[in-house]
């Protein structure tokens, strides 16, 4: 008997430790319960040993309620992170929301919501593309790439092919103004993208846009009276569009007419605070119109608007010798 | 930000800041038929003007700015003999440069046959720096011209002695402007009759302090920008062969410049010179005069910045009444992408750029514009407008497409309400890609059509004669002022023929780094005989004299008080 004393005794040990551990744990439950911090803790030793699965829920649950704000910042980022790995898209929409309002001013924030929001789309172009190949949306989204990458004959080409098959689809006569003009700025490319921006009115009456782009070649020829007509058409279609009332306060004030520009000006600058340009133009319809301390008041604003603009800084790699 | 907004947006600015340019096909002169006349402008070789001199930059692999900025020319007459001579500005040694020769400026004696002989040797006046620009005026009043020679790191003035030779009295004088100087006016800012100097400010530039710009794999010329500004000066003449520095006591240097072109005229005919000067990636200023102290209103008037409200690389500036309505038009050249502006004064110290409707601003949309002035090539009566361009960086080819080093001039005909770009008609020299950079106007041959002297970066200069100018009838006057300034600098010129009359102002300087004939060329087109011409002499004169029944087709002088031409 004795001799199973000793192995009684370990087993009588192990179970007391058994069950002396599992108190233990859920003590240790219990008090991560009650101290989300320790939890949270543990879950980013495990996140960061690739136990995703494991510390994701942990992290979900405590993260948003977190007092410690350097702790939530690294328990938000290690959300991020592993709900890419266990692709958990709300997960990640959820921290980095979080992210971008409690650390509005960190360059780290604002790198990995870029990269994130990269990775998305390129998951989503993927998806678009395995499940509807042949859909004019794919056929649109390639013609765009190829856009971004200034491989403009390539893209127009893209962007014809879904007018072949569809001469119907809105907006694609619109990219191919925007392309030609893009790709060069001679009369003959603005005769062109005309031509195609008057086939999207035909199928697309309402495009504000369309309207906005015929009324900027019209003011960079100097037809300010066909810009205006333009101009006030598209901030009609799309009273939202505050480009359209800057074209059109532009163009006003280039044909004379200050008194008029003041009003889709005011409702530019107002609108676009940032933009020195609206400041620029309002504190000549101002000044044009005898209104001196607005004048002044509208260039400081574009001074100001300058500078945070940076437009002062140099564009190039800088190494002093 | 909306739908679609953003790239509307872009869209919106990048046309505005380039322009759609109609640019001229490369070629396309080659397409026209060989003309059975003389060009508008015909290019002078170097075997028969005799001017073999050239310009040499020091391009180097450390890419110092003033390498491919320079330099400027002038038209002067420094032995006062009735023809223009020519001076050319070159490089010279400095902190950053040491020539494997030496090299000097130039001044070329015109022999009165079409050809010139160099008299550099003889006169002294080889430049004593990194050459820049060149200011002529007479400020001693002793009825020669004296020559102002802009440099990096230091400015000379020349006195001219009479006697061929010039001497250097900068230090005595107390203009040297320390830094790095681009262009000079010379004009009378208070209105005591003695011309005063205005020079330009560039940027805070030294040796040490070059910067590395561009990618570690293509190297460029610096955007400005990436340097500091530095102040532009203002020295007013005291009478005794010196002058003391006011810049600080009239407003010139309250802010920082990195100023290129300026030009001194009335904009707003109160009686005192304003001044217009070009900078760059920094608001244009214009300085209203106030009597004696001076009001930048570049911004409100509407000169300083684009539609947009952005600082343009403005270059060369210059100064005209182009619409004849009495009152002085502003002309600034940028960079490309930019596009040039044509200003018509509304009156009111405010401005209306007419650019684009003039279709200067599609034609310049990529230029980069140097050497410009207004001037009646053609002797019409209208004043029109030339161009000479070129890009300060030598490899923007490899980095901004459809933009080059070397450009075409541009020729734009003021036909009385529009404006005409003649440049594929007016002679091969217009189809020519050139590192242009000054551009001198004057009569060399004393035929009433006047003429041309571009200075080229590292290479020679280009004199074009003008065969246009002689297809109509002409008077040139030369003025000089007793009470007023001695080159009566803001005299007003009127003249009538039956019911034909029009005016010019003898405004200070313009262009680029460069100087000009003197003498007024007043266009008659078809018509043979002048009524009258009425002088209106800058203050502190006043005085206004009018002259019946002038000669045609010649050059006449008027001195202030006289009462009679010779």
């Amino acid at each position: 008997m004795l001799r199973f004393l000793p192995a009684i005794v370990t087993v009588v040990l192990a179970c007391s430790a058994a069950v002396t551990g599992s108190n233990a744990q859920v003590a240790a439950k219990k008090a991560q319960a009650s101290d989300p911090a320790a939890s949270i803790r543990q879950a980013l030793s495990q996140a960061e040993s690739g136990r995703c699965a494991e510390a994701l829920p942990v992290l979900k649950r405590n993260t948003q309620g977190l007092p410690d704000k350097q702790l939530r910042y690294h328990a938000a980022f290690a959300v991020v992170n592993c709900g890419m790995s266990v692709n958990d898209t709300a997960a990640v929409m959820n921290a980095l929301v979080l992210l971008r309002r409690d650390f509005p001013d960190d360059p780290e924030v604002l790198y990995t919501a870029a990269r994130i929001f990269a990775q998305f789309a390129d998951r989503t172009a993927k998806e678009l593309a395995e499940r509807f190949p042949k859909s004019p949306q794919v056929g649109r989204l390639n013609a765009e790439a190829l856009e971004s990458k200034q491989m403009w004959k390539e893209a127009i080409e893209a962007y014809r092919n879904i007018l072949a098959q569809d001469p119907k689809v809105p907006g694609v006569h619109f990219r191919i103004a925007s392309i030609l003009l893009d790709m060069s700025q001679s009369a003959e490319a603005a005769a062109d993208a005309k031509k195609e921006l008057d086939a999207e009115l035909e199928l697309n009456p309402k495009s504000a846009a369309a309207v906005f782009v015929l009324g900027e070649i019209a003011r960079r020829a100097g037809s300010w009276d066909e810009a205006i007509r333009l101009f006030t058409r598209a901030s009609q279609l799309d009273v939202g569009f505050l480009e359209a009332f800057f074209g059109l306060g532009m163009s006003l004030n280039a044909a004379g007419r200050f008194v008029d520009a003041i009003a889709p000006l005011e409702r530019y600058a107002k609108g676009v605070p940032d933009d020195p340009a609206g400041h620029y133009q309002l504190a000549l319809a101002y000044s044009r119109t005898g209104n001196k301390a607005g004048a002044d008041r509208e260039l400081k604003l574009q001074q100001e608007a300058l500078a945070k603009s940076g437009v002062r800084r140099p564009p190039s790699v800088r190494v002093p010798r | 930000m909306r739908r679609y907004s953003g790239s509307r947006r872009r869209f919106l600015r990048g046309l505005g800041q380039a322009g759609l340019a109609a640019v001229l096909p490369r070629g396309l002169w080659n397409a026209v038929p060989a003309p059975q006349t003389p060009p508008a402008f015909e290019e002078i070789s170097p075997d028969v003007s005799g001017i073999h001199w050239v310009h040499v930059a020091g391009l180097s692999r450390e890419m110092y700015p003033p390498e491919t900025l320079g330099a400027g020319c002038a038209f002067l007459d420094y032995d006062n003999d009735g023809w223009m001579d020519i001076y050319l500005v070159n490089s010279g040694k400095c902190d950053f440069y040491n020539p494997p020769r030496p090299l000097r400026n130039a001044l070329y004696h015109n022999n009165r046959d079409g050809t010139f002989t160099d008299v550099t040797e003889r006169s002294g006046a080889f430049g004593t720096a990194y050459g820049m620009g060149v200011a002529v005026g007479d400020y001693d009043g002793d009825g020669l011209p004296d020559l102002y020679v802009t440099q990096y790191p230091r400015n000379v003035l020349y006195h001219n002695n009479g006697d061929g030779t010039f001497t250097d009295v900068t230090e005595k004088a107390g203009v040297a402007a320390p830094g790095w100087t681009t262009s000079a006016v010379w004009f009378d800012y208070d209105n005591d009759g003695r011309l005063d100097l205005f020079t330009c400010g560039f940027f805070d530039f030294d040796k040490p302090r070059n910067i590395y710009c561009g990618t570690p794999a293509l190297q460029v010329y610096c955007s400005p920008n990436v340097y500091k500004g530095t102040p532009c000066r203002l020295f007013h003449n005291n009478g005794d062969g010196t002058f003391t520095d006011v810049s600080r006591k009239t407003g010139i240097d309250k802010n920082l410049a990195r100023a290129w072109g300026a030009v001194a005229a009335d904009i707003n005919n109160d009686g005192w010179m304003d001044l217009f000067v070009s900078n760059d990636k920094f608001p244009n200023f214009l300085f209203v005069n106030r009597k004696g102290t001076f009001e930048d209103i570049g911004a409100l008037s509407g000169v300083a910045y684009n539609a947009m409200g952005l600082a343009r690389s403005g270059m060369c500036v210059d100064a005209a009444d182009f619409d004849q309505d009495g009152w002085i038009d502003l002309f600034v050249t940028g960079v490309d992408h930019e596009m040039y502006s044509l200003y018509r004064n509304q009156k009111g110290e405010a401005f209306d750029d007419l650019a684009i409707p003039a279709g200067i601003g599609a034609a310049t949309a990529l230029m980069s514009g140097m050497g410009s002035r207004f001037f009646d090539y053609d002797n019409d009566g209208d004043i029109d407008l030339v161009m000479c361009n070129g890009h300060p960086d030598t490899v923007v080819q490899q980095r901004i497409p459809d933009v080059k080093y070397a450009e075409p001039m541009l020729l734009f005909r003021n036909t009385g309400g529009s404006w005409k770009n003649v440049s594929a008609e007016s002679g091969p020299v217009f189809a020519k890609d050139l590192a242009s950079r000054g551009l001198a106007l004057g009569d060399f041959d004393n035929n009433g059509s006047v003429d041309m002297l571009i200075s080229i970066n590292d290479g020679p200069p280009i004199l074009l004669r003008n065969n246009a100018g002689r297809q109509n009838h002409w008077l040139g006057v030369r003025l000089r002022g007793r009470k007023a300034n001695p080159d009566a600098i803001g005299a007003k010129i009127t003249y009538r023929s039956g019911d034909f009359q029009r005016h010019r102002w003898l405004v200070g300087c313009g262009g680029f780094l460069s100087a000009h004939d003197p003498r007024a060329v007043l266009g008659l087109g078809p018509r043979t005989k002048v009524d009258w011409i009425e002088v209106q002499w800058p203050q502190p004169s006043g005085k206004v004299e009018r002259f019946l029944n002038p000669p045609v087709d010649r050059y006449i002088t008027i001195v202030e008080g006289e009462g009679k031409w010779a």
